[in-house]
């Protein structure tokens, strides 16, 4: 095993994300990337729109207050051309100024709707697309990743990767989108506010400053109530839930009023933190809206008495008055941007350890030809396999087993059955030498390859939705509608088909909520027939079922395993009966090997086991069960 | 969700609202209240428009070197003032609709645990545990949204409008009539577009909760896709899923962007008639530079709230519906009546008597149970056997009552086990059910869960009992150690005898054990078996179970089939029977020819 160790726990553990990463931008271009020109195309949009937007103003204030109605030629305002353009539209049409410069309005009014509407669905079809991309990416690698990792790490936790972390990175560069959107008209409007009137320019400059520092203040306090919010709402619902799933048990114990006194407290606490974050956000709200009605004061104080002196037309004040708002937007939105920020800093974070985390099964450089159908031979060589370095879980594992024949495994809890099964599906990495099919070393076959030739049935069959024939064929181009059918139909599956509401087409809720477990599992093994693998590895299921269903089972797997090169591991007596050989396993070692008869008369272990009707057991190292009683003694 | 989906659109949407009275109504003096000054906030809000139009009134008076009333800095004083008083009475204001919308949502919260706690089985195989935690969560929260947000657009939708007609039409009535024809077009554009707006995020949502149960489901069941080689064909298939998601999430932001683009386009042709026509005005002297600037700030106060509007509607419908969910739940009868006689003694023995016992479930046909006749003595230990659906839980239930069991059916030392009160019901037969659930608290909690004020001594006897000691003193918390989702996964054999500790800790006069030994090994269950057969000898002990080794123990076996008893008797009467049981048995115990067994089984039903 020269493969490097890896800590699991790492992909569950709460990633920082509070410092900014700029490496996580560069990373993300790549997804961006085939979408450059959309995006090089929204850019320029949104610079024509905002020139549009601070151009209308310049309308109003410079040309028709200033020009038209004042009369004033020479201003220190900018006109950007349009007093010459309403003068070329007054002499081309024939209207009069006033009309004019209304339709100069109006002309500039659609240009700004139409840009900004169409910068708004390039930028947005070109981010949707780019993390599409990337969440198609993110779920094919996560779906190769091999057994041994899923061993380790919680399926939560790789789905809120691909749903909720994809998400916070939207929000992100959606919000880095509107927040350049604002910008822009931010920085026009102010290169024409300073060679307005740089004094007044900075005098509301100071303003923004207070929004920021207002901000950061909110922020502060907001964070600790926030966190106590979200914290109390997750108790909340997390006691709810709780008392639903036990609520026979809250019933029978008569917990009732306990239990209501309980959440009223829990309940009580969440008011007590929303009141406080209530009381935040109000006034931190009506505080940003305050601020610009504030330096519209000082525009008419200040603005007012430079405009007497003669440094300020009066259409420069009006201009000033109309850019409050395009001057504070842009900063408060900034502050709000910033959690965003940072949620999508941890998001990112999270979703790129996914995509680097490259634990695979080494496949073959030159893969073995095996023939179309092979008989199906296997042999275990001295076998040693461990997950973690010095906890062996096989130890010197060898026998062979000829095409055809059955092996049953058994073994008390623990003692490596579910390993070996793993390994001869090659979901973990061994070394080589040790494995053979049909002589041919496990190692030198891609895993694809072999996985089509061994068919396994897992102890939780999964059930995926869609229709019950879907299910058998599983999109195995190989397979017909009549071979599935047939299939189910040898495995005794289908007199339980044919009763459901639309027979083979039912569709199956999420895993096969409206099957019973026996349905599931005749299910499972009319879907390995129907792929007719040459090898058949079982994981038999030990849940209790009923007499006449288990008496199905039994039946079906008989057919299932008829011709086929079989390993089972297997709890019930019948099954073991049936096999060829059984195999001992206990603490990874070869205990015993024999026929039922033969390992019987031994007295050893497998004797133990048939006592206790092979359930999950633990033994001890003489092989004795370790139960309450023993424990105590 | 596809028969809520009905109902949502099957509904009036505004039928369910009133149900949301006596709720509002403790906070209603505060909500008026906060109305009052939302009106006073506005009033100051309009003025800051007046005063900034005077000011450049006066500017430009001043610059013809007219003498104004007041000097500049006076005006800017009072924009500063209207602009403090603003901030006053509005912080006020929201901060009380907002904590009124919270206090409401408290309410409700409190009343649908209360109303949860009392509902029985039919309850909830109506309504699943998630489709209440749905209504939990998102209907109480649309209808805090509704007051503490609802409120606040009504009030401008209101107010806003008031002062700044009022005030445009104090300084041009003919500016004024010339704008108003936009409004409606607005208003129904607007409401046009945010009931396509809402279709497309309901389409985001679905595609989303799709995506979603896609990728659980997928990794769920990764192993199985792995060992099928499916994983190509997997990657494919999300495929579909992504780029659905993809789409429809364009296509809600197209609507969006429109929406954003057609509301400021609204505005400026409103702004283009007050520049042009408002040109002329002022160029005829009508009409001052001040009031043509303020009839530009006005239009925003206009425009505000026809561009609520929609969302209002949509808030409103969404929450009425959300309380007519939430009624569903508070409105529910407690299926299990509480009506004690009186008459019941205080402690029991422990001696039933079914008389004809008969119970079907509302909306079946055919009976659970069927006329069942039987006398369990006190101190008596019954075993009951049977096939999935034979009614055995169902008869289990009707001890403790979590089934509505009929008058005059079932009696308890001589009472109908309705004149019982519940309580005492419920606390002198204990049961243990087949489903072991755990709490997500210490073990000593879950253990002694009927009354936690129980010394641990207490705990670790009953833990004894279950056999349940060693595993305990493996966990370095002990009695303190924390189970469930949240803490330790304990095995299925270890939940069982947990469960089980938490029945025997009660020593009720009588004991139902539903199928309680399936994962527990068959040595271990012998243990515990011979641990109550002591501690129970005189006291009444019901049981269920798939073992003729467990149920061998019982004095008596009752063979249920199809709601009806089939056999009773001890084990070696009904052995001598040879009937269903004994053919049981033999499958168990011998594992002889399986297709033997199956004729004799399938012999009896008849």
């Amino acid at each position: 095993m020269s493969e490097v160790r890896r800590d699991h726990s790492m992909f569950d553990a709460e990633l920082s994300g509070a410092i900014l990463n700029l490496q996580l931008f560069v990373r993300i271009l790549k997804w961006l990337k085939p979408y450059r020109v959309t995006l090089a195309v929204s850019a320029c949009l949104i610079l024509i729109s905002s020139t549009c937007v601070v151009t209308m103003e310049i309308v109003i204030s410079r040309v028709l207050v200033d020009y038209i109605v004042s009369g004033v030629t020479e201003s220190n305002m900018p006109d950007l051309g349009m007093i010459e353009l309403t003068q070329w539209i007054h002499e081309q049409t024939g209207l009069d100024l006033v009309l004019s410069a209304g339709l100069l309005f109006a002309v500039l009014m659609i240009l700004f709707g139409l840009t900004a509407h169409f910068h708004r669905l390039t930028l947005v079809s070109s981010i949707v697309r780019a993390l599409r991309d990337l969440r198609q990416d993110l779920f094919a690698h996560m779906e190769t990743r091999p057994s041994s990792f899923y061993d380790k790490v919680a399926v939560g936790r790789i789905m809120t990767r691909i749903t909720n972390d994809v998400e916070a990175l939207y929000e992100m560069l959606r919000g880095m989108g509107s927040l350049i959107g604002e910008f822009v008209p931010f920085l026009v409007a102010l290169t024409i506010m300073f060679s307005t009137s740089v004094k007044m320019t900075l005098i509301l400059l100071l303003l923004v400053p207070i929004v920021g520092i207002t901000t950061y203040f909110f922020r502060r306090a907001s964070r600790e109530v926030f966190r106590l919010v979200r914290n109390s709402v997750s108790a909340l619902n997390q006691n709810l839930q709780e008392n639903l799933s036990g609520i026979q048990v809250v019933q029978l114990s008569e917990r009732q009023q306990r239990n209501l006194d309980v959440y009223t407290q829990i309940n009580k606490n969440n008011r007590r933190y929303e009141f406080r974050s209530i009381n935040l956000s109000t006034f931190y709200g009506a505080f940003n809206d305050s601020l610009a009605s504030i330096g519209l004061g000082l525009i008419i104080w200040y603005g007012g008495g430079s405009a007497i002196q003669d440094e300020m037309t009066l259409g420069g004040v009006i201009l000033f008055t109309r850019f409050m708002n395009m001057l504070f937007t842009p900063v408060v939105m900034l502050g709000e941007q910033l959690n965003v920020l940072f949620r999508a800093m941890a998001s990112g974070e999270r979703i790129f350890q996914a995509l680097d985390w490259d634990e695979q099964i080494h496949e073959p450089v030159e893969p073995a030809n095996l023939p179309d159908r092979i008989a199906g031979k296997l042999e275990f060589r001295h076998v040693n396999f461990e997950y973690d370095r010095g906890a062996p879980i096989l130890k010197d594992v060898s026998f062979t087993l000829e095409p055809g024949k059955k092996m049953a495994i058994v073994g008390p809890t623990g003692s490596g059955k579910s390993t070996m099964i793993r390994l001869l599906g090659r979901f973990y990495d061994f070394d080589r030498g040790m494995i053979f099919l049909d002589d041919v070393d496990l190692n030198d076959i891609h895993s694809s390859d072999l996985r089509r030739r061994i068919g396994v049935v897992l102890q939780d069959f999964h059930i995926f939705s869609g229709s019950v024939i879907d299910n058998i064929i599983l999109g195995n181009p190989g397979i017909t509608r009549e071979r599935a059918i047939e299939a189910a139909r040898t495995v005794n599956a289908d007199s339980f088909i044919e009763r459901l509401p639309q027979g083979y087409d039912t569709p199956l809720v999420e895993r096969g909520a409206n099957l019973s477990q026996g349905q599931r599992q005749l299910l499972a093994f009319a879907r390995v027939l129907a792929a007719d693998p040459e090898i058949l590895i079982l994981d038999e299921a030990t849940a209790s079922i009923d007499t006449e269903t288990e008496l199905l089972i039994q039946d079906g797997l008989r057919k299932l395993l008829e011709g086929r090169t079989s390993i089972l591991i297997a709890h019930r007596l019948q099954t073991i009966q049936e096999a060829d050989q059984v195999l001992v396993l206990h603490h990874g070692v070869v205990r015993e090997f024999g026929t039922h008869e033969e390992l019987l008369a031994l007295k050893g272990i497998y004797y133990t086991l048939h006592e206790f009707q092979f359930q999950d057991v633990s033994l001890d190292d003489d092989g004795n069960p370790i139960t309450e009683e023993s424990e105590e003694s | 969700m596809a028969q809520l989906k009905i109902v949502v659109t099957a509904t009036r949407p505004l039928n369910s609202l009133y149900k949301l009275l006596p709720f509002v109504k403790p906070y209603q003096w505060q909500i008026y209240g906060a109305f009052s000054t939302f009106f006073v906030a506005r009033f100051f809000e309009v003025n800051t428009l007046y005063l900034v139009s005077y000011g450049l009134d006066t500017i430009k008076l001043q610059l013809e070197g007219e003498s104004t009333p007041y000097s500049l800095a006076q005006i800017a004083l009072a924009i500063v003032g209207t602009v403090t008083g603003r901030f006053v009475f509005v912080v006020h204001a929201r901060r009380a609709v907002r904590r009124a919308g919270m206090s409401v949502s408290f309410d409700l919260r409190q009343k649908l645990y209360d109303s949860v706690q009392q509902q029985g089985s039919d309850f909830f195989s109506r309504m699943g545990v998630g489709d209440i935690m749905t209504r939990a969560i998102q209907d109480i929260a649309l209808i805090q949204r509704l007051v503490a947000f609802g409120s606040v657009q009504m009030v401008i939708i209101f107010y806003a409008p008031f002062f700044a007609l009022s005030y445009m039409l104090s300084k041009s009535v003919s500016l004024t009539l010339l704008i108003t024809p936009l409004f409606p077009i607005l208003f129904f554009y607007g409401k046009w577009i945010s009931s396509r707006m809402a279709i497309a995020s309901r389409e985001v949502q679905e595609r989303l909760s799709g995506l979603s149960s896609h990728v659980q489901e997928n990794l769920g069941g990764i192993r199985t896709v792995q060992a099928m080689a499916q994983e190509q064909n997997e990657i494919g298939r999300f495929w579909e899923t992504n780029d659905a998601y993809g789409r429809a999430f364009y296509r809600q932001a197209r609507i969006e962007s429109l929406m954003h683009a057609w509301m400021p386009f609204f505005a400026s042709a409103a702004q283009l008639v007050i520049v042009t026509y408002g040109g002329y005005q002022v160029m005829q002297g009508e009409m001052t530079v001040g009031d043509l600037l303020f009839f530009l700030f006005a239009i925003n106060m206009l425009l505000q709230p026809i561009r609520m509007a929609g969302t209002f509607v949509t808030l409103i419908q969404r929450a009425s519906v959300g309380m007519g969910r939430l009624s569903e739940i508070f409105d529910a009868e407690p299926e299990i009546v509480d009506a004690p006689s009186g008459a019941a003694p205080a402690t029991v023995r422990g001696e039933f008597e079914l008389r004809h016992l008969t119970f079907s479930y509302p909306g079946i046909q055919t009976p659970a149970l069927d006329d069942i006749n039987l006398h369990i003595r006190a101190g008596e230990s019954i075993g009951i056997v049977g096939r999935v659906g034979a009614g055995k839980s169902t008869l289990l239930k009707q001890f403790t009552r979590m089934c509505d069991t009929n008058r005059g059916q079932l009696f308890l030392d001589g009472h109908d086990v309705c004149d019982y009160p519940l309580a005492q019901l419920r606390s002198q037969v204990a049961q243990v059910l087949q489903d072991p659930f755990m709490f997500g608290e210490p073990l000593k909690n879950n253990i002694s869960y009927d009354d936690p004020e129980r010394g641990l001594d207490s705990v670790w006897d009953a833990a004894d009992s279950a056999a349940l000691r060693g595993t305990i003193e493996e966990f370095p918390a002990q009695m303190d150690t924390v189970v469930g989702e949240r803490g330790v996964t304990l095995s299925g054999g270890q939940k069982q005898r947990a469960t089980l500790a938490r029945g025997l800790i009660r020593n009720a006069p009588v004991l139902i054990l539903d199928d309680c030994f399936s994962s527990v090994d068959t040595e271990t269950e012998e243990h515990i078996l011979a641990r109550l057969k002591s501690m129970r000898s005189d006291k009444t002990t019901i049981l269920v179970s798939h073992r003729v080794s467990t149920l061998r123990h019982c004095d008596r076996i009752l063979v249920l089939e199809e709601g009806r008893i089939a056999e009773l008797g001890s084990h070696e009467e009904l052995l001598r029977a040879n009937g269903i049981y004994a053919a049981l048995e033999r499958i168990q115990t011998q594992g002889a020819d399986p297709r033997q067994g199956l004729e004799d089984l399938e012999v009896s039903p008849a």
